[in-house]
């Protein structure tokens, strides 16, 4: 079955991002994959209110906002995704009795706005010079009405899929995923087929993601110069 | 040679000073504070029908873990973009009251964390359809509060086993619309239960101090785990929810184990649901 956009099956979206582009905040990244982009704005490390404060490490924080409406018990559950996520790659134990604070905002959401949301985060922290243990990236694989199971969905193709499945990888540890949320109706081999899916899909976005972050440092090295 | 009394207090304290420490001297030796097998379960009760005044409830306790829930069902206008459709609310409760980790006031994130992700699993649960009463005019609205009494551990898992309990304990009494008046009126004496789609089972795995995968972590465990694994399988074989958050490291071979032992929890849960 073909997809509305012509993709192949293991196809991700053209993918974008600007680093840098907020100047308030300390990082800032804006990740697109094709119609659905996502901006996120990192503090860190800044002022922790005393109730977080934590002695040995820097608390975590993510607010995502999306770009319809006020925020509601589903962005909520973005954040606990994204936060779940980085609280281990984000080298806290640096900056104790400090706070990072993750601000995500969608910009456009045309599916698969999780995983964006993952990625753009990685890269606002490498803006902000945040020390990571690792790169994180994720991606969206849906299984269709008729069992064929494509990556990277459109709001669409998501609208009609039997199950999602998003999937984040770090670059450093490729025998567990960092995060997965597989939901749905869906048999083990339609997960297992999707997770590598995924994992395919997130080594192409770290590639970019390298890529990108090597221009920005070769950028601002030239016009130091 | 200490007496019973002050080894008691020696070991409470260590406990509380130590934590990690204390769970490593059980774990490192293949067994868990409570005397369970790293994938044993505790004991799970359910009791359906719990509060007389909803129209579902249930309570569930996993070990010391309770929950109740209760739904309640309204009258209310359809969405206008789904006329034939009735609501199914779902709201978690964390409170003071079920354990020191929470504070009073407004839903915290875990609770709200927590509902959503009910909300959505339980979407494949309920035919939503069935609740339209009139067509365009009038539906039932179902509140589901899922309330914690006791917190001791893997709440997600009691929360999910009490709402499908009350879902199948529902009893809504027969509705009809008089279009002369706009009334609905709802007679008691016939009531029909909700033919589910599907039923959940959950399980759910930690793993405690970024070494040891444990099923059913009870708080003590909670709080030392790096990665949190949630299984759902429904009574087709399949599966409905893998949910794995926290970078600690879950492999492959382990998620199939784990999907493999949730088989195994299904039929405890099953029976318990009888």
């Amino acid at each position: 079955m073909a997809r509305p956009d012509r993709r192949d099956p293991t196809q991700i979206r053209a993918l974008h991002c600007v680093l840098g582009q907020l100047n308030r905040v300390d990082g800032s990244a804006q990740f697109s994959a094709g119609d659905t982009s996502v901006l996120c704005g990192v503090y860190g490390p800044v002022d922790v209110k005393l109730y977080d404060e934590k002695l040995d490490r820097a608390h975590i924080e993510v607010k995502f906002r999306p770009d319809i409406g006020v925020p509601t018990t589903k962005d909520k559950w973005v954040e606990d995704a994204v936060r779940s996520t980085f609280e281990r790659e984000i080298l806290g134990q640096l900056h104790p009795r400090t706070l990072v604070q993750i601000n995500v905002q969608v910009c456009q959401g045309d599916g698969s706005v999780d995983a964006a949301a993952i990625n753009a985060t990685t890269l606002a922290l490498i803006d902000a010079g945040i020390p990571l243990r690792a790169m994180v990236a994720a991606a969206t694989c849906v299984v269709r009405p008729d069992h064929s199971i494509i990556v990277d969905p459109t709001q669409e193709e998501a609208d009609s899929a039997l199950s999602t499945h998003t999937f984040a990888f770090s670059n450093l540890q490729t025998n567990s995923p960092a995060y997965v949320d597989s939901r749905g109706e869906f048999s083990i081999d339609e997960y297992n087929a999707c997770y590598d899916m995924c994992m395919a899909a997130v080594d192409r976005t770290l590639a970019f993601m390298r890529t990108a972050v090597e221009g920005k440092i070769l950028k601002e090295t030239q016009t130091a110069l | 040679m200490a007496s019973t009394e002050q080894l008691t207090f020696a070991i409470e304290t260590f406990k509380r000073i130590h934590p990690v420490e204390f769970q490593r001297r059980f774990l490192s030796q293949d067994t868990r504070h409570d005397g369970r097998a790293f994938l044993q379960f505790r004991a799970t009760h359910v009791v359906k029908g719990t509060i007389g005044t909803a129209q579902g409830s249930a309570t569930v306790r996993i070990g010391n873990t309770t929950v109740v829930c209760g739904i309640k069902a309204e009258v209310s206008e359809p969405d206008v973009n789904t006329p034939d459709q009735g609501y199914l609310a779902t709201n978690v409760d964390l409170s003071p009251i079920c354990s020191a980790n929470y504070r009073p006031g407004a839903p915290g994130d875990e609770a709200q964390v927590d509902s959503e992700h009910i909300f959505r699993l339980f979407g494949e649960v309920v035919d939503l359809k069935q609740l339209c009463i009139e067509n365009d005019q009038a539906v039932w609205s179902l509140s589901a509060d899922i309330v914690c009494l006791k917190s001791d551990g893997n709440v997600l898992d009691a929360a999910i086993i009490a709402l499908m309990a009350a879902v199948e304990d529902l009893k809504l009494p027969q509705a009809s619309l008089d279009p002369a008046t706009g009334v609905v009126s709802a007679d008691k004496a016939i009531e029909t239960q909700l033919t589910l789609r599907k039923r959940l089972f959950p399980a759910t795995f930690s793993l405690v101090d970024d070494a040891y995968l444990v099923a059913d972590a009870d708080d003590a465990e909670e709080r030392l785990a790096t990665a949190t694994l949630l299984v759902v399988l429904d009574d087709q074989g399949r599966l409905a929810n893998v949910w794995k958050r926290g970078a600690g490291t879950i492999d492959r071979p382990t998620i199939a184990r784990c999907i493999a032992e949730a088989k195994n929890r299904q039929n405890v849960v099953s029976s318990a649901l009888e």
